[in-house]
């Protein structure tokens, strides 16, 4: 399994992460964390999928929405290393159980401080992680606004 | 002055007998319509609201709704097709590829 977290680091180092955190299976349709709850640790994901929700108004009733999907390799949970440290999603395990593993946001800050060099590859991979969400959905955005423009001034 | 007497009574005589064999069809038709097999009514064409302001707009029945969950997976298509759309924007940028149709029934 290689996860995007560690892309770049030794096997040695991807070991020593991985056993800072726990393994945790979550069952089917079951919260691995939900919207506004503390964050303190990251996941990666080693098995199953991750849905990540937000809620909406659908006919007067509040429903989670479907925002994205992530799969074995990817992280999901990342409020926990950037402030104020809340969830700002809820994932959960749709159809299928899934196997994470947590990774406290401290237990990394440690290794961090005495593994400068694989704390700055990690670092980078995160960017990468939360770049490309933020170009994904900064797209997905501005094609929403383009058909509201569109119907307002029709 | 005779001869306008003439005239007027063959005028009256002539609209009497006109009126008389037009009520004597009109009968004849309505007796004939109680005969007749039944025809089954058609629903007359709603009139032209041309030049009209006042023509009563016939009531619409109300659009049907899709099950609560179908129109959650609908919305879940459609924000797969989104992120599709916009994964290869990022991919290859452009702005024929930014603003790209999809076949998603929210924007279709």
């Amino acid at each position: 399994m290689t996860h995007e977290l560690l892309n770049g680091l030794s096997s040695a180092e991807v070991e020593q992460v991985l056993e800072l955190g726990t393994r945790l299976i979550v069952p089917t349709a079951t919260s691995l964390f939900r919207l506004g709850d503390p964050a303190d640790r990251l996941f990666l994901i080693e098995r199953g999928r991750i849905k990540l929700t937000l809620p909406m108004q659908v006919r007067g009733r509040e429903q989670e929405i479907f925002v994205e999907e992530r799969s074995p390799g990817q992280t999901v949970g990342w409020s926990a290393l950037i402030p104020p440290y809340r969830f700002t999603l809820t994932a959960t395990a749709p159809l299928f159980e899934a196997e994470v593993v947590a990774v406290p946001r401290e237990a990394l800050r440690q290794y961090f401080a005495a593994n400068p060099a694989a704390g700055h590859k990690i670092a980078l991979n995160l960017a990468v992680v939360i770049g490309h969400r933020l170009q994904l959905f900064q797209t997905m955005w501005l094609r929403e606004m383009q058909r509201t423009v569109e119907v307002r001034s029709a | 002055m005779d001869m306008l007497l003439i005239g007027l009574c063959l005028g009256v005589a002539g609209v009497v007998f006109v009126a008389l064999a037009f009520g004597a069809a009109m009968h004849s038709e309505s007796w004939n319509s109680a005969v007749q097999p039944e025809i089954p009514l058609v629903k007359a064409a709603a009139p032209a609201r041309f030049f009209s302001e006042r023509v009563p707009i016939a009531p619409t029945a109300p659009p049907l709704q899709v099950p609560i969950e179908v129109l959650l997976l609908q919305i879940e298509n459609h924000v797969r097709l989104e992120q599709a759309a916009a994964e290869s924007f990022i991919a290859f940028p452009t702005q024929a590829l930014l603003h790209s149709k999809t076949t998603s029934p929210f924007v279709n």
